[in-house]
């Protein structure tokens, strides 16, 4: 199970749409389910906290939404990258790429 | 632009609300479904596969929640829940609702009612383009008796002002407008006329809607007579006639040429049916200040400069006044801005009654306000509860005020409705020309200050359960019940020791104006009011000038009168009592005072008068047939004038003036209007001349009559009907033309007069009143509410041995003990406050016995029920049942 820690609102965007790239259009379910999974259930989240995060990619029109048949043969809202989206993507990835380097020469011993 | 979007996608989805709902319970579902699905695939039983999907999600409350907050515009989805949740409990409450409501109602509505009025008085601009350039003249009197007031001018004053004043635009006019006889078709009517002069309505601002004002030609004094109709009686009596201009119509008996007609919205000071030139001189009229005068700033000038030209103009004229009247004193004059000036005695009135709907305002706030502690602490069960289920502090206050400000807003347009109903009771209980403006409506900036108004109580009493709200936690809830309760009982002791405070300087106030009031009313006339009947006829009139005419009018008409069946007597006077006399100067010839220059009321009479208006003579005799024109000059004289100026001699026989005139009589004081400017009183007596109409001078009638018209007076032994038509028809049988006017009783007479007072201590003994109630009220709520909280602690207390009686005392102590806190603070305020109204008590002194003692009894046998009446509760507390439930 793990501890069920805080994850930042951005950090969660930044990986609903990194997982909408790599897998395309997903139910609310998909998307909770692979981030645990690539995750590698070291970040168990409530699953909910997703629902506000799709809803706010979704007011910046970074994802759009669509109703669909979902695997079970039951209606299901199913989310999409939008091109907007996809350049974000690329923005926010290299924000993230500069962050985390920063932190690791701070954590590193000095050299 | 990215914010914007946002902030569009959240609006509308406040009206998708549902729809938007549904959908999303949908999508959470469907999530829970698939969760369920997969973890019975991976070996769970369907019990436990739903437990973990949902253990996965998390709340779905809280997500909803989270998602819904994420979507709309929280502020105002939570404002509308808590508008709904508000009004749910305000209804749940009545009693606590109705009252809140009817107390604001009450308080609010007296402010609106005497806002109004000050609005429609001072705050609102005068009809005229510009009226903040439009002034009057005042004047300032240094010296032993300082006096300052609203000056008018003679003739010699009025060129110099014409002439050496160039920053202002002036006008004179007659002081009021006065009855003249119109003629048109077979018809004569007794219309107002204004007599003013010629640039009147440049002053003003009013150009006539058909032809001109008056010329300089038409305003001297052998100048054509020109006359100027109001639109209103241009349309009665003339028919909106357009081709009267330049005709002539028959005015005062004399031929006068219409010039012009006013438009209808056109309103003036004068406020007549027609205007004419009032043809100013250094003589008649004009050698004393009878003149009202009325300027206008030029473009360009201001008020400084128009002074200081004033004072320069007219320092010769100054000098006499100190020389003649005012030895010893040093004379100024000043310019007045119009509206300032005609309201300057009602505004200090006026305010005293906005005063006193504050404190109104006041009281009910602390009621209010005890009102809203009691019910926060009967709440707080309810309000630890929803901290408990995780409400946030702010969300709670938030409601909180949601709920204050809904009362205020209902409050408020109650006490608007309130407030129009009291206005329009209030302005149909003043007589007509009381106010100078017409009509008080309730306008934007009214509506806007109720609202403030209602607001501002709001928060004064939402303040404080808002500060009690901080220290409600769930803990101390659950802890213990009963441990604020001191506390709140000393704040609502002090806010009824501060209500009592407010209610007995109310009280102290309005029972010393009913004091003045009795004094005024119970003023020993002077003469039998009962039975009696006044007419005005007007003798500005160019028939009546002649002596013939005049003295065969005087004999006749009384005559005829007293032949109507059932009438007693009749006679005819220049003034009557109850109104202001005409104030004559001349030089003493005889008595203490023999050389002084004196002056006094003087008055002309046929010889019934004495007798129709009942007055004992006292010394002499009364007027006779006898006492003609070319015979001794004779005089009648009232106490007070003997006693001035003769002071303990026998003024009968005595010589009065230079012109030989010997006293024949002395007749009783009656009570009338006494002159303004030395004295305040309403009504007083002073001292009179009475001279037989046989021998008045004609000279000075032609003057006196363009301000007074003479007063008819019949006494009747039973009322007769129709009797004003018989006295018209016996005086047009005598003289054809000449119309009465004005049929009034002495009664209503002195009503006009007191009507001031009247009002006065109407509205605030109303308004004192209110206050009492309202603190009552209070002290009841507090009673009555101790009794509620301590009925455990007292059931107890009874079974333990205390009797009934002492456990009333003790729940009533706390209402006895504020209410007493109460009356001496307000007592020590009132040995302050009211010394301010000395200037308008008559009869009475500020520090009066008889009102502080009726105030004290007052308070306390109101304190007295409003205490025991709740405490009476106790008596059905059964100490068994108390003991039970323990």
């Amino acid at each position: 199970m793990g501890d069920k820690s805080d994850v930042l609102q951005g950090t969660l965007d930044l990986m609903v749409l990194k997982t909408l790239e790599a897998m395309g259009p997903l139910h609310g379910y998909g998307i909770a389910r692979r981030i645990e999974q690539v995750s590698r259930d070291a970040l168990t989240l409530n699953q909910g906290t997703i629902y506000p995060a799709l809803l706010r990619l979704e007011q910046r029109k970074w994802i759009k939404s669509a109703w669909g048949i979902s695997e079970s043969n039951r209606r299901a809202k199913f989310y999409s990258l939008s091109a907007l989206g996809r350049k974000q993507i690329t923005e926010e990835t290299e924000n993230w790429e500069r962050i985390a380097a920063t932190m690791a020469r701070f954590l590193e011993p000095a050299k | 632009m990215d914010l914007i979007r946002i902030l569009m996608t959240r609006c509308a989805a406040l009206f998708r609300a549902k729809r938007l709902d549904t959908d999303l319970d949908e999508e959470l579902h469907e999530h829970i479904e698939l969760a369920v699905e997969e973890n019975q695939r991976r070996g769970l039983s369907a019990q436990a596969a739903r437990t973990q999907a949902l253990r996965d999600f998390g709340g779905l409350t809280q997500t909803a929640e989270a998602y819904r907050m994420q979507r709309g515009i929280p502020f105002v989805e939570t404002l509308l829940q808590d508008g709904r949740y508000a009004l749910r409990q305000l209804r749940r409450n009545p009693g606590f609702t109705v009252t809140v409501i009817a107390t604001l109602a009450l308080a609010i509505g007296a402010n609106t009612a005497i806002f109004s009025i000050v609005n429609a008085l001072m705050l609102k601009s005068l009809p005229y383009p510009e009226p903040d350039r439009i002034g009057t003249i005042f004047w300032h009197i240094e010296g032993s008796q300082p006096f300052e007031g609203r000056s008018e001018i003679n003739g010699a004053q009025w060129e110099l002002l014409r002439d050496n004043v160039p920053s202002l635009i002036s006008a004179v006019t007659s002081p009021i407008s006065s009855g003249a006889n119109l003629e048109a078709g077979n018809t004569v009517e007794y219309v107002h006329a204004g007599r003013i002069s010629a640039r009147y309505f440049d002053v003003l601002g009013i150009r006539p809607v058909l032809g001109r004002g008056f010329t300089e030609e038409e305003d001297r004094s052998n100048g054509p007579n020109a006359v100027v109709l109001s639109n209103a009686l241009w349309r009665t009596t003339f028919h909106a006639d357009t081709h009267l201009i330049g005709q002539a119509i028959k005015l005062r008996g004399q031929p006068y040429s219409v010039v012009g007609v006013l438009p209808a919205d056109a309103r003036t000071p004068l406020d007549a049916d027609v205007f004419t030139a009032i043809k100013p001189s250094r003589k008649g009229e004009g050698a004393g200040t009878n003149y009202g005068v009325i300027v206008r700033l030029r473009d360009g000038a201001n008020w400084q400069q128009a002074d200081g030209e004033l004072n320069r103009a007219w320092a010769d004229e100054a000098g006499r006044f100190v020389n003649e009247f005012h030895r010893g004193t040093r004379v100024s004059f000043y310019t007045v801005p119009l509206q300032k000036g005609q309201t300057a005695t009602l505004r200090p009135k006026v305010l005293t009654l906005m005063l006193a709907a504050g404190f109104i305002l006041l009281v009910a706030c602390a009621n209010l306000a005890g009102l809203t502690v009691v019910r926060m602490s009967r709440r707080s069960a309810e309000i630890a509860t929803r901290l408990a289920l995780g409400a946030s502090h702010r969300r709670i206050q938030k409601q909180l005020w949601v709920e204050n400000l809904i009362l205020a807003f209902i409050g408020g347009l109650a006490g608007v409705g309130v407030g129009f109903m009291a206005l329009r009771g209030l302005l149909s209980l003043l007589p007509p020309d009381y106010l100078p403006v017409t009509g008080a409506p309730l306008d934007g900036r009214v509506l806007g200050f109720t609202m403030a108004a209602s607001m501002l109580t709001s928060i004064l009493f939402g303040m404080l359960p808002a500060i009690a709200l901080r220290r409600i936690n769930i803990r101390s809830f659950m802890a213990s019940r009963t441990t604020e309760g001191i506390e709140r009982l000393r704040l609502r002791q002090v806010l009824i020791a501060g209500e009592i405070a407010l209610t007995v300087i109310l009280m102290a106030a309005s029972g010393l104006l009913i004091r003045t009031l009795i004094h005024l009313e119970t003023l020993p006339p002077g003469f039998n009011p009962q039975g009696v009947l006044t007419a005005k006829v007007s003798l500005d009139d160019a028939r009546y000038r002649d002596s013939a005419a005049f003295d065969k009018l005087m004999r006749e008409g009384p005559a005829a009168m007293e032949r109507i069946p059932g009438v007693e007597s009749a006679a005819v006077g220049l003034s009557l009592p109850y109104e202001r006399a005409l104030n004559n100067g001349w030089k003493m010839a005889s008595g203490p005072l023999r050389g002084q220059s004196a002056m006094s009321g003087f008055s002309y009479v046929t010889p019934g008068y004495f007798t129709a208006l009942q007055i004992p003579l006292l010394a002499g005799r009364t007027f006779t047939g006898a006492d003609r024109r070319g015979s001794q000059l004779v005089a009648i004289v009232n106490r007070t004038f003997a006693r001035r100026f003769f002071g303990t001699l026998n003024p009968v026989g005595q010589s009065l003036d230079d012109q030989g005139t010997i006293v024949v009589g002395v007749v009783e004081d009656v009570a009338v209007e006494p002159h303004s400017e030395q004295v305040n009183d309403p009504l007083g007596s002073e001292p009179m001349t009475y001279t037989p109409s046989a021998q008045a001078p004609m000279q000075m009638l032609s003057v006196v009559h363009a301000w007074f018209q003479p007063s008819w007076i019949v006494r009747t032994s039973r009322p007769v009907d129709g009797l004003t038509a018989q006295m018209q028809r016996a005086l047009t049988g005598v003289e054809p033309g000449l119309p009465f006017s004005g049929f009034y009783s002495m009664s209503d007479l002195m009503a006009k007069t007191l009507a001031t007072q009247r009002v006065e201590v109407a509205l605030l003994s109303v308004m004192a009143g209110l206050a009492l109630l309202l603190s009552t009220l209070g002290i009841f709520a507090l009673v009555a509410n101790i009794v509620a909280q301590r009925s455990r602690e007292i059931g107890i207390r009874i079974a333990l041995g205390s009797s009934v009686r002492s456990a009333m005392a003790q729940v009533a102590g706390p209402g006895v003990r504020a209410s007493l806190a109460g009356l001496l603070i307000g007592l020590i305020c009132c040995a302050g406050t009211l010394r301010v109204m000395r200037s308008v008590l008559y009869g009475v002194r500020v520090y009066d016995a008889i009102t502080i003692a009726s105030v004290v009894a007052t308070l306390a046998v109101v304190t007295l029920l409003a205490t025991t009446i709740p405490s009476l509760r106790v008596t059905r507390i059964d100490p068994a049942q108390t003991l039970r439930d323990e």
